[in-house]
């Protein structure tokens, strides 16, 4: 028979793996603030934030990364209105590191700089995301130097001893992109011997059209030929419509987890991200190229599915979990142009198997009032890649296969390490913690003459690290010092892959050696019922950071007349002396009488790098120092939102800003994205609103942008909404 | 010593705030050498031979001149005599001139008929990612108004294109042809014929885009001006290929006068840095020099073509034909901006549809009398 019940009667089967004393009820209105308690989460001693369900659904964001934008230290910028990146302590993309439910999302085609691949995260499957801002990779491994982007699913919700079949439908339309879309899901579980067998799944679509900006951001400096209006996007002669965005999507998942014991848990789970005809606004059309020239991801796929054991075996395996993957990353890009009567197509897959395996200890008293924990691990991903081109004369239907892809077509990366870390409490509030990791690496690629591609063949043993020491002189407030020493191995883009940029063509190093960060790190955090405050500062010193650095055409890769050609042509390269990014990070947070709560965010960072090139096409007049801005570090940047909550109906306002940005790096100069020279500053406030207007129905509405503001995150080629509404629908 | 860890706190964070950075500055460099001399000797080489009718001018670039000792011209990078490089790079123009010859390779300087494979293996090179197709699509004729607006590069639309064919010649007029001539190819219809139409309005795209860039190198991209020098050939002076060629092969001297004038803009640049160019005088010698001379060559291009025509027969006629018809009716701005009636009697030859319209020795006189100077 099957049974519905009301919310507050189910148990969150993941509440079996929460700490002790550590669980916060999602109803929490800024669960930023403390983290949720995962054993599985990132690392507590570290600079860190959460975003709850209940923040995702009262932000309504458009997007995993979108969901990101209230959190403290963390900048996410567009490249196209179907893709989104986000920025920690100044850095993206391969450096920084996505899990989903504790496996990599990353694999050895990121790219330098913003990628779209957070984006295939469906942010309707996600029970939470943690932040770890920072290097992470004693415990996560390569690409983890400027954060770790952590996305955990919604679990299924179990009934003790009784059927559950619990649907849900979730609609929503938005006017500013002309979204309309949502999801269908339902949860069902029963008991089943010793424990109990639960089910969520769901499948979600939207259906996103052009989006309307508040009007056209404009360059700071109007004297450039260009005139008023960067380059990119191009708009619609309406002044807010931006041509080259839009897209489809089409989401499925289905997990299922039983419950073996008290103890014990097994979850098989996919997840499938569908999206279609997403044009890369910045290249739709490119600067200078006729209109009608657009780069469309036609596909842009992820398929994830994993096996997951997870169970409290002894004191040294509380709990042992052990994961197997199995990733599926498929692109396939057209890039439409008529100037010549040409589509080109590639065709990217990456197959990604993974294997992890971690454990911790039980709290153990080496002495009294001595408590020592620990944890320790293994994984192992390997990706193995296909990839191909073509151009097809449109005038003809002639197609013609190319000699290579992106990337090279057979190329493999392996990557993985064991790891041990711990923490020792001591008396006076004070707990040392530390831990090292070994990883492997190594990447093998084909050689492609008729490209004058090179073989690669590189591998590598990175060691990396961590210590600190937290020390809570009241209890309510704590200091904490970290260190840590984290890396990230040059992968098959760096080292393989070749692709335009625009007017610009950008090809591959293979010699690159991996690039590490040390990061000192001092926070302040004052934690009290009433109020919270974190202050956190830190100072990063990349090792053989990987630049994009401008070459002569005398370096282009033999048989590349398209590099030969290009007015700015990049190659990845490590920097020869020191990088650093310094920055600060603040998060308030305030419950003050009547039902009302306050929380802001501050973050600043400051990056610069040895100048290695020198400026590309139209930057004359610029003088450049031997050391130079690192490139896209978002500006001081910050939010404030303030909630007001009675019984079923609730009402919030969000404030977003930014400062102007004008330290520029070298490739920056040529980055249509940034208009000239620089990123005007904003402040946008969104309101938000939701009411309970039955016990299965919950209505939601969103008036973004309440200004009209014409803004752009730093480094975007999309504006940002317009003037708008969001209505939402959950039934349940 | 809670308070000392907070003053410690407080320290990092000002030391934080505190740091210098070192921005990139936008500050003008020093001021330019905007400013005709007035040597002790003026004076500038006059021409010989079949041009000793022309009138030398001091205000020309003349660097093969006493190293341009003796003309008005500031010294400058160019007195050497040798293409010196604004910007760090060749530029991608070479790249361009160089396709520009492989294509002609397979297809007009072919000995056979041209395959459909070559025809293919032509048009890919021409439509690669930066190469020459990339640049017919957003090719100005600078002799023409500007679209008006503000965006100088209104023309990358192809609607604006479309409805400023004059100005925006790449697309609105070079294009079409270019497209129609490969598809045609490709196809096996006349190929000879469809070569001689790309070649004519590749040259005319080459002929355009020194000039354009020399003006784009004013306002957008002072390194612009290599370009100007990659699309003559991109070559020292004593090595010419592409259209630099074309114009040493029928007549050394205007070869050379051009030459000269991408030197002369390469001057201009090396005495003016600033973007934009603060130095209107030596910009407006220089891209006059440019225009004379890279017309005179185009109209000799044009002169040798309809001298063949009675010499050919068959598609190679009809082939020259063509070839003469677009690059007529594109000299036409230039004929008639010297004399209209003589445009028209020259239009009357350049356009006719058979070869017997032609009227070579009337058609080859027009052309020595209105372009008679390099």
């Amino acid at each position: 028979m099957l049974v519905r019940r009301r919310k507050n009667t189910c148990v969150v089967a993941a509440l079996l793996f929460v700490n002790e004393g550590r669980a916060v009820a999602d109803n929490d209105t800024f669960q930023t603030v403390v983290r949720a308690g995962r054993e599985d989460g990132v690392s507590e001693e570290r600079a860190h934030g959460t975003v709850s369900r209940s923040e995702i659904e009262r932000r309504q964001p458009r997007s995993a990364p979108d969901a990101l934008r209230y959190e403290s230290g963390v900048f996410v910028q567009q490249s196209a209105h179907g893709q989104g990146s986000a920025f920690i302590r100044g850095l993206t993309g391969q450096q920084t590191l996505l899990l989903f439910d504790g496996i990599r999302v990353n694999n050895s085609t990121y790219r330098q700089g913003p990628n779209q691949y957070f984006f295939t995260i469906d942010s309707r499957t996600i029970d939470s995301i943690e932040i770890l801002r920072g290097g992470g990779s004693t415990r996560y491994g390569s690409d983890a130097l400027g954060g770790v982007i952590a996305a955990y699913p919604i679990d299924p919700m179990v009934s003790d001893g009784e059927i559950l079949f619990r649907p849900q439908v979730n609609l929503r339309a938005t006017s500013a992109d002309d979204e309309l879309g949502g999801r269908v899901q339902f949860h069902l579980s029963g008991p089943v011997k010793d424990g109990s067998l639960g089910f969520v799944g769901g499948i979600g679509f939207r259906n996103v059209g052009q989006l309307k900006s508040g009007g056209r951001v404009e360059n700071p400096n109007p004297n450039t030929p260009i005139g008023r209006y960067p380059m990119v996007p191009a708009y619609a002669p309406d002044g807010v419509t931006q041509l080259g965005t839009g897209f489809k999507e089409l989401t499925a998942d289905g997990r299922l987890v039983l419950r073996l014991s008290d103890s014990q848990r097994l979850t098989l789970a996919t997840y499938h991200y569908l999206q279609f005809d997403v044009p890369r606004t910045d290249q739709c059309p490119p600067p200078y190229a006729p209109s009608g020239t657009c780069l469309t991801y036609e596909q842009q796929f992820r398929h994830l599915g994993y096996l997951t054991y997870e169970g409290k075996l002894s004191n040294f395996l509380w709990p042992l979990r052990i994961s197997v993957s199995v990733q599926a990353q498929h692109e396939r890009q057209r890039l439409d142009d008529p100037s010549v009567l040409v589509t080109r197509l590639g065709v990217d897959d990456v197959l990604t198997l993974g294997f992890l395996a971690s454990a911790q200890s039980r709290p153990l008293l080496v002495l009294p009032s001595v408590e020592l924990r620990f944890r320790y691990g293994f994984d192992q991903y390997t990706d193995w890649i296909t990839s191909e081109a073509s151009r097809t004369f449109t005038d003809l239907a002639q197609t013609a296969k190319l000699s290579r892809g992106q990337y090279l077509n057979g190329s493999t990366y392996t990557y993985g390490g064991v790891y041990a870390d711990g923490s020792l409490s001591i008396p006076k509030g004070v707990t040392l913690y530390g831990g090292v990791r070994l990883s492997y690496v190594v990447a093998r690629a084909p050689a492609e003459p008729l490209s004058g591609s090179r073989q690669v063949n590189q591998s590598w043993l990175p060691v990396t690290g961590n210590a600190g020491v937290s020390w809570m002189p009241h209890k309510v407030l704590t200091l904490r010092l970290n260190a840590d020493h984290s890396f990230r191995a040059a992968n098959l883009n760096d080292l393989t892959a070749r692709q335009q940029t625009g007017p610009g063509f950008q090809f591959e190093n293979a010699n690159l050696n991996p690039e590490r960060a040390t990061t000192i790190e001092l926070g302040a955090l004052l934690e009290h019922e009433l109020l919270g405050v974190q202050l956190w500062a830190f100072e990063t010193l990349l090792h053989d950071a990987v630049l994009k650095v401008s070459k002569s055409d005398a370096e282009c890769p033999l048989a590349t007349p398209e590099c030969v050609g290009a007015w700015t042509r990049f190659q990845l390269q490590n920097a020869p002396a020191l990088s650093e990014l310094r920055g600060v990070e603040a998060m308030l947070r305030l419950r003050i009488p009547m039902g009302f709560r306050l929380r802001g965010t501050l973050a600043y960072t400051w990056g610069e790098s040895p100048r290695v090139g020198s400026l590309g096409y139209g930057t004359s007049g610029v003088i450049l120092g031997e050391r130079v801005p690192l490139s896209r570090v978002p500006p001081l940047h910050g939010t404030a939102e303030v909630v007001w909550q009675r019984a079923s109906f609730e009402l919030s306002a969000g404030l977003r800003w930014a400062t102007m940005q004008d330290r520029l790096a070298i490739s920056d100069y040529a980055d249509a994205r940034i208009p000239k020279y620089g990123t005007p500053g904003f402040a946008v406030v969104d309101l938000r609103s939701s009411f309970r207007i039955h016990d299965r129905v919950q209505l939601g509405g969103v008036l973004e942008n309440i200004g009209n503001v014409a803004y752009r995150y730093h480094g975007s080629s999309v504006d940002g909404p317009g003037r708008g509404f969001m209505l939402s629908m959950k039934v349940d | 010593m809670n308070k000392r860890l907070i003053g410690i706190g407080l320290w990092a964070l000002l030391g934080i705030a505190g740091c210098e950075s070192t921005p990139a500055t936008m500050d003008m460099l020093p001021a330019t050498l905007c400013k005709a001399e007035q040597p002790a000797a003026t004076m500038c080489q006059p021409f010989v031979g079949t041009l000793s009718s022309c009138k030398c001018s001091v205000d020309d670039y003349a660097p093969r001149f006493n190293g341009s000792k003796n003309d008005t011209w500031p010294s400058c990078v160019s007195d050497g005599n040798a293409f010196v490089l604004f910007g760090t790079s060749t530029p991608g123009a070479s790249a361009r001139t160089l396709a520009f010859v492989s294509m002609g390779t397979k297809l007009w300087k072919n000995p056979a008929i041209p395959s459909a494979v070559e025809m293919t293996a032509a048009r890919d090179e021409y439509a690669i990612a930066n190469g020459i197709g990339s640049r017919v699509a957003r090719r100005q004729d600078i002799h023409y108004p500007e679209v008006p607006g503000s965006n100088k590069f209104a023309c990358n639309d192809l609607t604006v294109a479309a409805q400023n064919p004059d100005r925006c010649a790449g697309p609105g007029k070079l294009k079409p042809i270019i497209d129609d001539a490969f598809t045609k190819g490709i196809a096996g219809m006349k190929p000879v014929v469809q070569s001689a139409r790309i070649e004519a309005a590749l040259l005319w795209f080459f002929y355009l885009s020194s000039q354009s860039e020399v003006w784009t190198s004013s306002f957008d991209n002072a390194a612009d001006v290599d370009s100007a020098w990659g699309y003559l050939s991109g070559t020292e002076r004593s090595k010419p290929i592409g259209l630099g060629l074309y114009f040493q092969q029928l007549d050394q001297e205007t070869y050379d006068r051009a030459f000269d004038s991408v030197l002369a803009a390469r001057c201009w640049r090396d005495l003016d840095k600033d973007l934009p160019s603060s130095c209107s005088l030596f910009y407006q010698r220089a891209a006059s020099q440019v225009d004379k001379a890279f017309t005179r060559g185009m109209a000799l291009i044009l002169r040798d073509r309809i001298g063949k025509i009675p010499t050919l027969t068959g598609e190679a006629q009809e082939a020259a034909l063509n070839f003469v018809n677009i690059i007529g009716l594109l000299m036409d701005r230039a004929a008639r901006a010297i004399d209209p009636a003589k445009a028209d009697q020259l239009k009357t030859s350049t356009q006719a549809a058979t070869a017997a319209g032609v009227n070579v020795g009337q058609a080859q006189s027009l052309l020595d009398s209105l372009f008679a100077c390099p």
